[in-house]
């Protein structure tokens, strides 16, 4: 070691405790906003679609990455959701053991580039890639306007 | 202009570090690899490269904080918010460029200082799309595992039989905090996390410091008997989206191996590259970034890994240095630690842990959950 002298003695170690006062607003931008004001007003899901690429993109964006030509076709997505990717998640974001897992899900919809990464509301044995599942939305009315308007995707 | 790497420092791998502070152990880390490339900081470099985020230190504008501890005051220094092997990209063009002879590149953990580690993470998640849902991040974990076991044919045993490997790997090397007698039937039995993602999947945390010392090939040659060359780097990075990115393959690897390959000629990464010490921050991570480097064929890396063709003593030994699942996740510095140790095995210097005279050494990097960006870096010795 490069210091000669080393601490042996766990009583003479010292740190102090602090944390980051660090709060934001967390700005929607011109696609959020529209994708959410449609979510919050009629439950659809919309995507943004480049023309010159023939990309839908979910979530939806002003620029496509592809082309970097700005987006302002907007279009619901149809159908279900197929599932792509499932995990069951027996932490929860404090490290902790809920009795119950979460199942978490990478969701496509045909036609689409992208898709949701969302909680899916199906027992864990059963969640499968390929199954086809659709949004479960707060009632309208009680929407807010951000992602967790979606509370799950369920068969 | 050929770049060498002349001096390393590594301070070993530990769970906690109580009695010295972040900085302290830059210090350390800069004075071994000051000695082993035999230069005066003071004097002989011109300039400093650190690798690090605000939030895994805990204070921001992490950059001023830098100059003192490696001899940088009033000297040209600057921060790299990415992993240490876009660190050493950077200080590689800073002498090709001629800016300077000899530029020192560090990267760092004191990660147990950092009481909410997940929360960091989480942190890192899209905060309109992904981060109101909640949820421990190694769930973005579990579902690439599953997508990649899914498309690739890798199985959760051949995963588990990485870890025992890599732990193993460990016990020799004397720089690792993790070493240990895991067998893959402990990995399966392990709790789940995020299935299929189990405790034992995911490397454990440890603290460092790393320091390297390049040179100009003049100035190498001068500096070192045999330096290590660094014959190419690359990196990239997939749209971040988890939403529009790749889930099965790990593209950005393969686009970071492309560049690099392509600078140091190499046509043939399996059969030219000697050892690797990739990307294994999850057990998964280890075959999907061999696959994406061209170290291995799709469909063909479980039977490789059961074989045991990616152990010390087999053709193509893969992280002989335990990984980061063996020494310790040791963050941003991850890439650099890699670099560290296919430095010492061309040098010859690896102990217990040494591959069989290799010349050609891979070093990969990523980033970690929730990024889509990785980096690598071509290493070789001799003509
Ligand atoms: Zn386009």
């Amino acid at each position: 070691m490069t210091f000669r002298d080393r601490t042996t003695n766990v009583d003479a170690l010292r740190s102090w405790r602090g944390d980051v006062e660090a709060d934001y607003i967390y700005t929607t931008g011109v696609a959020g906003e529209r994708f959410f004001t449609e979510l919050r007003d009629t439950g659809r899901i919309l995507a943004a679609h480049c023309e010159a690429c023939e990309r839908t993109y979910l979530p939806p964006r002003m620029y496509c990455e592809k082309c970097l030509g700005p987006l302002s076709d907007w279009r619901p997505v149809r159908g279900p959701a197929t599932v792509e990717a499932v995990t069951i998640a027996s932490v929860d974001a404090h490290g902790n053991r809920p009795p119950e897992p979460e199942v978490w899900a990478v969701l496509r919809w045909r036609g689409i580039h992208g898709g949701l990464v969302h909680r899916l509301a199906v027992p864990p044995k059963q969640a499968k890639p390929g199954l086809k599942v659709h949004p479960v939305l707060r009632p309208a009315g009680s929407r807010v306007g951000n992602i967790t308007d979606i509370l799950y995707f369920a068969p | 202009m050929r770049v060498g790497i002349v001096g390393v420092g590594v301070v070993p791998f530990r769970t906690v570090t109580p009695e010295y502070s972040w900085k302290e152990i830059m210090y350390e880390a800069a004075q071994r690899a000051y000695a082993d490339a035999g230069v005066d900081p003071r004097a002989d470099v011109g300039s400093f490269v650190t690798c690090a985020e605000d939030y895994w230190e805990g204070f921001g504008i992490f950059d001023e904080f830098t100059p003192d501890q490696l001899g940088a005051v009033l000297r040209p220094a600057c921060t790299v918010t990415g992993d240490g092997i876009h660190g050493l990209a950077q200080a590689m063009m800073q002498i090709q460029a001629g800016l300077a002879d000899v530029v020192v590149v560090e990267a760092h953990s004191k990660v147990s200082d950092l009481l909410t580690y997940a929360g960091v993470v989480h942190h890192a998640f899209d905060p309109i799309w992904n981060k109101p849902l909640g949820g421990h991040p190694y769930y973005v974990a579990g579902l690439e595992m599953d997508a990649y076991l899914r498309a690739s044919r890798v199985g959760e045993k051949a995963c588990a039989a990485v870890v025992a490997k890599n732990r193993q790997n460990a016990l020799t090397n004397p720089r690792a905090a993790h070493g240990s007698k895991v067998t893959p039937e402990d990995v399966l039995a392990s709790p789940p996390i995020s299935a299929p993602l189990k405790d034992l999947d995911v490397a454990p945390l440890a603290d460092t410091s790393i320091v390297l010392v390049l040179a100009a090939e003049s100035r190498a040659r001068k500096l070192a008997a045999n330096p290590v060359w660094i014959r190419g780097v690359g990196w990239s990075s997939d749209s971040p989206w988890l939403e529009t990115r790749s889930w099965t393959t790990a593209a950005y690897a393969a686009m970071a191996g492309k560049m690099a390959y392509a600078q140091a000629k190499i046509r043939n990464p399996a059969k030219e590259v000697e050892v690797a010490e990739i990307d294994d921050k999850f057990s998964y991570k280890e075959p999907q970034h061999l696959e994406a480097l061209g170290l291995s064929k799709k469909g063909s890396t479980a039977n490789a890994i059961s074989r045991g063709d990616f152990d010390i003593g087999a053709k193509l030994p893969v992280n002989p240095s335990g990984g980061s699942i063996g020494c310790g996740n040791v963050i941003e510095a991850s890439g650099l630690h890699r670099v560290a140790e296919v430095v010492l095995q061309l040098r010859g210097e690896a102990g217990q842990n040494q591959v069989d005279h290799p010349r050609t050494g891979l070093a990969a990097s990523w980033r970690g959950i929730p990024t889509a960006t990785g980096a690598v870096a071509v290493l070789g010795v001799g003509r």
